[in-house]
Parts: structure tokens; sequence; C-alpha cells
């Protein structure tokens, strides 16, 4: 039936592909989180680990960067949101040419690049500060308070986007029908249209929230000289990597899941109560089922199982298990090195590990004959 | 003004003034304080010498052309190829990604549109978002691990016999590419799913009675529905690409920067923050000329982007 037009085989296998390309990458990192190999890896494999994640939790710098990105997503919250509603019932209120003219100024922070932002921000708030005759440690030259700004300019943006296309569905005879009823304006207004916007807004709370979080672009610049979590993350990747972050992936993984499974069952349980089928569907009609499909109790099990799966973390051991891997590489090594000095005498040099390895990483590379034995820390234990 | 007045009655006629003045307010600080004037600050920014804080508003501070001369011309008046260079290869770079990313998404939006339903449905939009849960430098990290001289691709590569000197992929950019294609993919599935979607499946049946190939099909009956949906997702993942700062600062090779690095190394290394904010306020031209030259030859509007 849909012959020809994305249906069968060809789409299922392209949308295969699609997704392999989309989880991939992720699934590997997060694989590499549990090698004790101390450049991130998955060949060779040399021990389970789960150390990687003490040494997460050990690093000071992310740690504060964590603290100062959460106050920074609230604070972005609490402004953009607002602000984003107050742009999208500026725009459904306006005429055609008014509406397309401020709808252009207001979408241009999402295209504008972040570092623009960025820059821009310090610029004039450096500036205004400077007006005004404030020192260095006032306010405008902090770089929380930056950062809440640049971030602030283009994530109401987002806000504003998800609050236009929840007022596309609105009913404006709703509102008329109160006033005539005799509420006034502002009754309507926090009785009618505000209800109305409610899920709305959790999503917009939501978005805005992970867009802050997650900012590079605009925050590198405004933070100063102080960090948030993602730019702490992104200094460390940038100077050398370890296996550490393929453990904050895991974490953050994890919540991802478990997020979106009990939004799911949230989703799907609200849909079946809506359409009124409870009785008659399999599940929702059996009280058991329906308990154990309760968003609530998925995410207690949910919780339930990383808790259990972190615990089991930190019993495991791979002291025996590296130092049987490091005991390995010695003796591969002596062994090497018996043959090169085999090979010398048979005055074959021209077979000797060649180390043409890219300056950026940390590990050298070697050709495959010899694994891992000759990299330059690889027989440093517990690194 | 009248305009202005006119609408704010109407806000607060219907909204009441507390919401209106509200509305009024917001609305005004956004587009004032926090869109226009850095803007505006910047530009003048851009225009002023480099000089110590004590020389600042004094006789010295004065407007020059030097910086963006500087941009043209480097320091000895030849031609300064090296950022020219660069700024035209984040240019090209960041086509090259975007038509990738139309390649790979309109498929998907198709199918997603049109052929899943029910459960399949509802578990591509989930893994569609899902990934992008995780936070930008970490999806950036994984194609490093990935990519890395003694990364997976490498590692199977070698042992399958395929090379054996590890690749290079950092280098070649290949990782680069990669991770941008890979970061900006959302941006560009939901508008086109959004337009795709509102296509009648009765006109594709029509054409295919009517004897159409299935790229005939696609290319005279989905595409134009498609096309301001794609044209929305390609302006952002092209403005998104060529402003990208982590994904080239993760995934670049050593020799090849990206023009945002340009920019950061003239705020982070040589604290010269007026040739900096030039240099943004080059990118920044570049970028909307592009963009607008592109909606005009595809007769799009930007009133269309975002939805």
């Amino acid at each position: 039936m849909n012959r020809g037009t994305g249906g069968g085989v060809v789409a299922t296998g392209f949308s295969l592909l699609f997704f392999t390309f989309l989880f991939g990458p992720l699934i590997i990192m997060v694989i590499t989180a549990f090698n004790s190999s101390s450049f991130p890896r998955i060949t060779p494999w040399e021990c389970f680990t789960t150390e990687w994640f003490g040494v997460l939790f050990a690093n000071d710098r992310l740690m504060s960067g964590l603290a100062n990105s959460l106050v920074i997503a609230v604070s972005v919250v609490v402004i953009a949101v607002p602000i984003g509603l107050a742009g999208a019932l500026a725009l459904s209120e306006l005429g055609p040419r008014l509406r397309a003219a401020l709808y252009t100024v207001l979408i241009t922070p999402i295209l504008i690049p972040g570092v623009v932002l960025g820059i821009s921000t310090i610029i004039f708030w450096g500036a205004f500060g400077r007006s005004v005759g404030a020192d260095y440690g006032s306010i405008f030259y902090s770089g929380m308070f930056l950062t809440l700004a640049g971030q602030v300019t283009f994530i109401s943006a987002y806000a504003m986007l998800v609050f236009l296309a929840r007022l596309q569905r609105f009913d404006p005879i709703l509102t008329e029908a109160a006033l005539d009823l005799g509420a006034t304006p502002g009754q309507a207004f926090r009785k009618i249209l505000l209800p109305f916007l409610g899920p709305a807004i959790g999503s917009a709370a939501f978005l805005t929230f992970l867009a802050s979080f997650e900012n590079y672009n605009t925050t590198v610049f405004t933070i100063l000289s102080g960090n948030t979590f993602t730019t702490a993350l992104a200094s460390k990747v940038r100077h050398g990597t370890d296996p550490s972050l393929s453990a904050l992936a895991v974490i953050i993984i994890g919540i991802t899941l478990i997020g979106a499974v009990v939004h799911e069952a949230h989703m799907r349980r609200k849909e079946v109560m809506r359409t009124g089928t409870t009785a008659r569907s399999r599940i929702y009609g059996n009280p058991v089922l329906r308990t154990l499909v309760h968003p609530l109790t998925i995410f207690v099990i949910l919780l339930g199982i990383a808790g259990f799966a972190t615990y089991q973390g930190t019993q495991h051991d791979a002291g025996v298990c590296k130092q049987q891997i490091l005991d390995e590489k010695r003796a591969r090594q002596q062994e090497l090195l018996e043959e090169q000095r085999r090979k010398m005498e048979a005055q074959k040099q021209n077979q000797a590990p060649a180390s043409t390895a890219p300056a950026e990483e940390p590990v050298k590379a070697n050709p495959s004959p010899f694994g891992g034995a000759f990299k330059s820390n690889g027989l440093k234990p517990g690194e | 003004m009248k305009v202005l007045q006119n609408v704010f009655s109407e806000i607060s006629g219907k909204h009441g003034l507390g919401a209106a003045s509200f509305v009024a307010v917001a609305v005004l600080f956004w587009v004032i304080c926090l869109i226009t004037l850095p803007q505006v600050a910047m530009l003048d920014y851009s225009f002023r010498f480099n000089l110590p804080a004590a020389e600042v508003g004094g006789p010295q501070d004065v407007y020059t052309l030097e910086n963006y001369a500087y941009f043209f011309q480097g320091n000895d008046g030849t031609v300064n190829t090296l950022d020219i260079g660069i700024l035209v290869k984040t240019l090209i770079a960041a086509v090259f990604v975007t038509f990738i990313d139309i390649l790979l998404c309109y498929p998907i939006a198709f199918i997603l549109a049109h052929s899943a339903t029910g459960v399949a449905a509802r578990m591509m939009v989930i893994g569609l978002i899902v990934p992008f849960w995780v936070n930008e430098i970490l999806r950036a990290f994984a194609f490093r691990v990935l990519f890395g001289s003694t990364g997976l691709i490498n590692g199977i590569g070698m042992s399958m016999g395929l090379w054996d000197q590890p690749v290079d992929f950092i280098r070649a950019d290949v990782a680069l590419y990669s991770g941008l294609t890979y970061a900006y993919i959302l941006l560009m599935v939901f508008p086109i799913f959004n337009a795709v979607e509102a296509l009648d499946r009765n006109q594709i049946e029509a054409a295919r009675d009517m004897g159409a190939s299935w790229w005939r099909v696609h290319w005279r009956v989905v595409l134009p529905v498609a096309k301001p949906g794609i044209a929305s997702g390609a302006t952002m993942v092209f403005m998104l690409t060529a402003g990208a700062l982590a994904a080239p600062q993760i995934l670049g090779g050593p020799s090849n920067l990206w023009f945002t690095q340009l920019i950061y190394q003239w705020f982070n290394e040589s604290a010269n923050w007026q040739r900096g904010s030039a240099y943004a306020v080059i990118l920044l031209i570049v970028c909307i000329s592009f963009v607008m030259m592109l909606m005009r030859v595809f007769k799009v509007s930007i009133g269309e982007i975002g939805r």
C-alpha cells in the first residue's frame, strides 16, 4: 500500500541506518565508560571497571560548574518563560504587517551565532556599567549576570515558539464568553487563558532549562573567568580526555532514558483516560497491570534498578584484572623486544614501530601488530 | 507610536491592564535591552582602537576602520588570505553539512509523516529527541571516541585489514563534519516533518495512479509541499553550523580553524576585543546576507522559520 512512496523495505532499512547513526556514537561512548583503558575506547578491551565514576565526582571544577549551571538555568527559566509568553501574546494581537516585523526581530536571536550574542552582551553591559560609574566588582562585570542576560536573549525565543504553537489552538470565543458573563479582562486572563497555556508553560520551562544548561557558545564568553558545567566539560575535553566523561554520559543518558520512559507512560495513560477506553483496554482494565504502568510506579522501579546498578558498581573491584592486564603487557613487551632484537640482527630495521600519531592525541597510536603495548602511558597503573 | 498605543489598549481591553503592562514591559525590555542595544554596542566597539583601560573615552578613543582593514589586508597591506580563507571554508563546510542534513532528514521526515504508524511512529519521535537531551559537548566527545586514532573505526578497520596505519579522521575533518551533521539533525527533521505532514495522502495516490514513478512523486508532489520546511530547517542548520564553536574546538584538526575559533582567539588569547567584535560583525553580516540571498532564490520568507 505504500508502494513507491516511502514504505516497505527501503524505508525500514533507511530508518534503521538513520537511528544507528543517531544512537551508535552514544552507545559506544557509554561502553567506553566501563573500560579501564585510560583513553576512552573499546578496542582493545582491558577490564570492566567502575572507577571512572569516582574520577568524575572527584573533579572539583566540574562539580562547582554544575552548581553554577543549576543556578543560572533556574534563573533563566524564571525570566525567559514570562518574556517568551509576553512575546507570544504581543504577536497574537498584532496586525499582519507589524506581526511579521516583530516576529523577525524576536526570532533573530535564535539565528544569530551564539558567539556573537555572547560578545555583544559583555560589551553592552560593560559599557552600560561604565556609563553609570559602576566599578569592576559590580553586577555588570559578574559572569553569572552576563550569562543570564546573554542566555535569556535567545532562550526566550524558544519559549515564545512553544507558546505561539499553543496559542494557535486557543479559541478566543472562550475569553469573549467570560467577558460577556461579567468577568473583568484580568480575571478572564487569569482564569481562562493562563490555565489553557498551562501545559505549554511546563514544556517551555523544560525546554528553557535544558537550553540554558547545555549552552556553550554564548556562555563561554559571558561567564568570563568563571565556569559552568558545560564550559568546564568543554575545557576538559579539549585538554586531554579520559573515560570519566563517558561515565558522565552514562549518567546523563540514564537520567534521559528514565525521563523519556516515564513521560511516555504518562502520555499513554492520559490518552487512554481521555478517550475513555479504560474499561476495554487489556492493560488499563486490570487493576494490577494498571498500577504497574502508572508513571510513578515505573519511575520508582527504574530508580530502583539504577540504584541497584550503582550499588553493584561501587562494590566492583577491577584491581585483579588490571594487574593481570599489566602483567600481560609487560610480558608482551618483553616478547616484542626480543623479537625486535632478533629482527635487528637480521637487518630489518624498517619494521620498527613508526610513531606518526597526531599531536592532539594524549596517547600515541600504534600500528596494529603491536596492540596497545607501546603506548606511552600504557604501563602506568590506575590512570 | 500610535499603532503601539492601539495594540496596548487592545491587549488591555482583552486581557486586563496588568497583563497588557506586563506584555509591554517584557517585550520592550527584550527587544531593546537584550536584542538591539547589545548588537549596536558591539558594532560601535568594532570601530574602536584597542586601548588600555585608562585611555577609554579619552582623546585617543576615536572611530577607526582598522579592525576591518585587518581582516582584508592583514598587517602588511597584502590580502589576508588566511582569515578570508577560513571564513570561506567555514561557509562552504556549513553549506555542505546543511546539504547532508537535508538528504538525511527528508526521507526520515517523510517516513515519519506518512509511512510509520502507531507505536513505530512514537518510538521514532522519542528516538529522535532523546539523543538531543545529551549535552552538546558529550555528543562531540562521542565522535572523538569514534574517530580518534585509537578509536573504534580505526580499530575495526585495522583489525579487518582494510588499512594498516591509523587513519587520521580528525585532521581530515571527517570527525568534524560527522559531528556537526549529527548535532543539528533534530532542527532539520521537525520543520520538514511539519510541512510534509500537511500533505494529503490522496495526492500521492493520485500521482501514483496516473503512473508517476516514485522519484517523480517526490519531485513533483511532495517536495513542493516540503519546501518551506526544508528552507526553515536549512536556515537554522546553516546558521548554527557556521556559528558552532564547541564541535570545531573538540573535533577540528589542529591546523584547521573554524571562523568562530578565530573570534574566540581574538577575545581570549590576544585580548583584542575590538578586533574580535569586528570579526563577529563580519560573521553575522556574511551569514545573514547568505541566508537572505538563498531565501530570495528559493522564494521563502523569514516568517516561515521556526514553525
